[in-house]
């Protein structure tokens, strides 16, 4: 685990172990079309063979590649089941899109622009979205989830190591789609606890009930 | 083989209108198939030039040469347009219509007004498409999908664009209806279903998912329609609506449709190989079932394109599952075709060329399902430009390289002309290497973290950017090339009289190029089935001297 | 081969039997069709069944019911005008598709009228009176205009089918040795008939 969150191993191991076996069978398909487009050339003037079969191949050629995406299924699934369940202590923070922002609310009712949360714990999402479809989506993490207006998605991850990391909307919502960005920030605990009182103590300071912006890291 | 000599092709026969009229207002199946043809290619035309634009646009960070809005409203009509005006119709519509009655041994198709009335909507439908683009508010910019809620909140001119949808739409079921009796009913005495060329079963299995699937994108975009017109609360989440539901509605067809462009390429593949090897095909059966095998497993896939949704744990794992095992069917076609090669005696003219980089650049589309299809892996690949890659490898590596193998198999048929071999040659292989630079990196980008219909990037996707752009500028060179190749031919002074260049054994390599209105002077008796090649011995002589 | 330009391969070729399965496969397409507005019913009744309920109730049974006899007696003419001109009876063939243009007719006044009350109740789509109900019955209503709008519109469609079907009966290019086109606007009309047996007890009976 070089970056990012508990998901990566499943996911990559997943994605390798198809991109291999996919490979080597591509490579053996290509491999025998050429081969068979020089050996069987019309110019050896070699005469053609009536092969109308055989059902030995067929079942053959059946079987293992059913042995093969059965295997693919499994790892793929064993990944998504860890994504789907979030550990009962995971802290919960309520997320906002809308075209074309993020908003990150904290139990606290702090509420930020950038995503801040504490290295090596659970963290679950809540998703809204106070319009269309967007989705919430953490390349360095692996993982993205849709965010709609009628249903209450949600995710969890465990950022396993500090740094930024960027926050994409990967569910196309009109003009600013591609705009859509923003960070996530992954920080030591005592860091994090240090922002999350600096935070607080903002929002009890300010008057108003609008978000702080604390950081514009928005990457446009 | 009769001698045909007096008959008049199906190009110069003077019918009860003359001019233009004699075509558009023509019922007879070759003629159709033919305005289809340049119908579709003129869209296809105009697709590829969208796709370049966005591919310019997307050379470098930032705005290059057009505003967001219009990124979106390009990549929406790209889609519609390739989708809805090219694959789907390229071949049941355009080739099927050309050869499915020749194939079989017909006069013409069960029902030729209703093949002329497909034609009108389809160009209805196309026209409206085309009017939307024009009208105020501006071309739609919801991406073909129409996903809602976005699709009833935009204020681009989403209407006209589903109503051309839906038009289209019905047209495809009427010719997949008309297809359907025509095998049924029209087969030449002999042809019994184990007989019939394996471009007609594919045909076959297209025409049922597409009258299946096809009324369930039309209501589904009428009410998405009847939504926007009178806000009828149907899946507007305002009201009350679920967008989920219009999305499992919209892929319960669209999923399928994918089968409806991919089959009958498959069909094509499976005519070409067994000719240019000039050997009967390996394991007819297990290909002419494969089909029906992917047009019924097929449409129960569709909710692999709404993994990120949260749907229930058991309906993902199930759509998982099934997503794997409609690759089966796949493979084994494509383990038969290479087969097929096997103790051949192979040519390799330019229609076998674009049939082995199908089954090249098919499988690599095939093989990146299998990534997608994997649970975990789709939560991070899903709606990224690896997607994209992935559907261009099996649309337009897949569908169009099959259409573009039909046209050089078919040419001198339809045409009575012969294309420049050499030249068909290197147009492929410059086609071959553009496709895999223009969309190759796209998979890199996708797995490193690139979303999809994004006007602007990050900086650290530059360089895979730049370089599929240059990949569009080759491939575009290669279909250049290809057509220039074509009009050339059309041009040329010289007809092209041997009936059969290929050495052929289906019913089409029996008549005169450019065949005559009704195809067979007699309806030809069938004794075996399309691919025996007896005549092994001959064939070679005379290929060598 | 002058010959050629006459004979259009529409006219030589006649397949009844093929004629037949064609409009079944397009009856089986416009039954799919409506499936997957049933199926937005369903999907939606699951979600809101409280709201379809009391929204149901709104619906006037008798006009409904009485709009179902209307409908089943047409099926009853228009296979009676295809029996009459089997056995050659040209004008009782005529008079029974007449009947059944007559009798849709009547199904739609009476539509006109039950939309036409609603509509003066404020529920329509998008009126005030709509919007201010539960996000369900928006949905329900949405579905009932949506719905049996469609199906009128079959039913008008219907009638055309029909009246064309009468005129190629009076011309005599229906007849009791060609009856296919008149077989399959009846198979359309049953098509017409069983939607709406399947919508009667979903908007009105079922509350
Ligand atoms: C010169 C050839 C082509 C180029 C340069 C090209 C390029 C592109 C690009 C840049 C996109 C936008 C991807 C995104 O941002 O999501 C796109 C989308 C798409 N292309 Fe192509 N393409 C080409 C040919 C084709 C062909 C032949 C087909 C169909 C057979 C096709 C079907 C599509 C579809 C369905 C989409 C998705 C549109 C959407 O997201 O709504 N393209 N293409
Ligand atoms: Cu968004």
């Amino acid at each position: 685990m070089i970056f990012g969150s508990n998901h990566i191993e499943l996911v990559n191991g997943a994605f390798w172990f198809i991109v291999s076996i996919s490979f080597i069978l591509l490579s053996f398909i290509t491999f025998l079309m050429i081969y068979f487009v020089f050996k069987y050339n019309r110019k050896k003037g070699k005469k053609a063979v009536n092969i109308h079969g055989n059902t030995k191949l067929e079942i053959i050629w059946t079987v293992i590649p059913v042995i093969l995406v059965m295997a693919m299924f499994w790892y793929g699934w064993i990944g998504y089941r860890d994504l789907k369940n979030p550990p009962k202590d995971a802290m919960i923070i309520k997320v906002t899109a809308q075209m074309w922002k993020w908003t990150f609310e904290y139990d606290n009712g702090v509420k930020t622009d950038s995503l801040y949360v504490p290295v090596n714990k659970a963290i679950e999402v809540n998703l809204h979205s106070l319009d269309v479809n967007h989705s919430f989506f953490i390349p360095a993490f692996r993982f993205k989830r849709d965010v709609m207006p009628n249903r209450n998605n949600s995710i969890w991850f465990l950022p396993a190591t500090v740094g930024k990391y960027d926050i994409a909307c990967a569910e196309y919502c009109g003009l600013n789609h591609s705009a859509m960005y923003s960070k996530v920030i992954v920080l030591p605990k005592q860091e994090y606890d240090a922002w999350m009182k600096n935070e607080l103590a903002k929002k009890n300071a300010s008057s108003t009930q609008l978000p702080i912006v604390i950081d514009s890291t928005k990457v446009k | 083989m009769h001698n045909n000599g007096h008959a008049v092709s199906y190009l110069d026969y003077k019918g009860k209108h003359s001019g233009i009229f004699a075509w558009i207002l023509s019922t007879d199946h070759k003629r159709i198939g033919l305005l289809y043809l340049m119908a579709s290619l003129l869209f296809f035309a105009v697709g590829v030039t969208f796709g370049f634009l966005m591919r310019l646009e997307l050379i470098a960070p930032g705005r290059t040469i057009m505003d967001a809005q219009t990124y979106n409203s390009l990549f929406t009509l790209h889609g519609i347009i390739m989708i809805f005006l090219f694959v789907i119709p390229g071949l049941p519509a355009v080739f099927g219509n050309f050869f499915l009655p020749i194939l079989i041994g017909a006069k013409d198709v069960a029902f030729p007004r209703l093949n002329l009335l497909s034609w009108w909507l389809y160009i209805l439908g196309a026209l409206l498409a085309v009017i939307s683009v024009f009208l105020p508010g501006g071309p739609a910019d919801t991406g073909w999908t129409f996903y809602i809620p976005y699709s009833i909140r935009t204020t681009t001119n989403v209407m006209p664009a589903l109503i051309a949808a839906f038009i289209l739409g019905f047209s495809s079921i009427l010719t997949g209806l008309n297809f359907i009796v025509t095998i049924h009913r029209m087969r030449a005495p002999g042809m019994s279903f184990f007989r019939m060329p394996l471009f007609v079963w594919s045909l076959y299995a297209t025409a049922w998912v597409q009258i299946l699937a096809t009324p369930i994108i039309g209501i589904t975009l009428l009410l998405v329609t009847i939504e926007r017109l009178f806000g009828v609360g149907l899946f507007d989440p305002a009201l009350g609506g679920d967008p989920v539901l219009y999305q499992h509605l919209f892929w319960i067809y669209s999923h399928p449709a994918v089968y409806i462009m991919i089959l009958p390429a498959m069909g094509v593949i499976s005519e070409i190989i067994p000719v240019f090897s000039h050997r009967t095909i390996f394991g007819y059966k297990f290909i002419a079932f494969s089909s029906l095998a992917i047009a019924l497993f097929g449409s129960m896939v569709w909710a692999h394109h709404m993994f990120t949704v949260g749907m229930s744990e058991t309906a993902q794992i199930i759509f998982s599952l099934l997503t794997f095992l409609v690759a089966i069917p796949s493979a084994i076609k494509v383990f038969n075709w290479v087969a097929t090669l096997y103790k051949g005696s192979i040519s390799t003219d330019a229609p076998l060329l674009y049939a082995l980089g199908f089954i090249f650049l098919f499988s690599i589309g095939g093989f990146t399902g299998l990534i997608q299809g994997a649970l975990s892996v789709n939560m991070h690949i899903h709606d990224t430009s690896f997607i994209v890659a992935h559907f261009h490898y099996v649309m337009f590596g897949g569908t169009g390289f099959g259409i573009f193998a039909a046209m050089h198999y078919w040419f001198p048929k339809m045409f009575g002309k012969m294309y420049n071999m050499k030249t068909a040659k290197v147009g492929f292989w410059v086609l071959f290497v553009g496709f895999n630079t223009l969309y190759f990196p796209m998979f890199v980008m996708g797995w490193l973290g690139m979303p999809r219909r994004y006007y602007d990037y990050l900086p650290e996707f530059h360089i895979y950017h730049l370089i599929s752009t240059i990949g569009s500028w080759i491939l575009i060179t290669g279909l250049i090339i290809m057509f220039t190749n074509f009009i050339k031919a059309l041009r040329s002074k010289t007809t092209y009289t041997a009936i059969n260049p290929w050495g052929g054994e289906t019913l089409e390599w029996t008549i005169p190029n450019k065949p005559p209105l009704e195809n067979f002077e007699v309806i030809p008796t069938i004794t075996a089935g399309p691919y025996e090649f007896k005549d092994n011995d001959e064939f070679l002589m005379k290929e060598n001297n | 081969m002058s010959t050629i330009a006459e004979h259009t391969v529409g006219h030589v070729h006649r397949d009844d039997i093929g004629s037949r399965l064609g409009m079944w496969l397009f009856l089986f397409t416009e039954l799919v069709l409506f499936g997957g507005m049933f199926l937005v019913y369903a999907v939606y009744r699951f979600t809101y069944q409280h709201e379809f309920h009391v929204a149901a109730k709104e619906l006037n049974t008798s006009v409904g019911a009485l709009n179902t006899i209307i409908l089943l007696t047409s099926s009853l003419t228009i296979v009676l005008s295809i029996i009459a001109i089997r056995k050659n009876n040209k004008f009782l063939s005529v008079f029974f598709q007449i009947s059944t243009m007559v009798l849709a007719f009547g199904f739609l006044v009476n539509k006109y009228f039950e939309w036409n009350i609603k509509i003066h109740h404020g529920i329509f789509p998008g009126s005030e009176t709509l919007l201010g109900k539960g996000n369900g019955e928006i949905i329900f209503f949405g579905l009932y205009y949506v719905m049996t709008g469609l199906h009128a519109l079959h039913v008008i469609i219907g009638v055309l089918l029909i009246e064309v079907m009468a005129g190629y009966t009076i011309k005599g290019r229906i007849n009791s040795t060609n009856y296919v086109r008149l077989e399959a606007a009846g198979l359309y009309w049953h098509l017409v008939d069983i939607i709406w047996i399947f919508l009667f007890p979903l908007f009105y009976l079922i509350t």
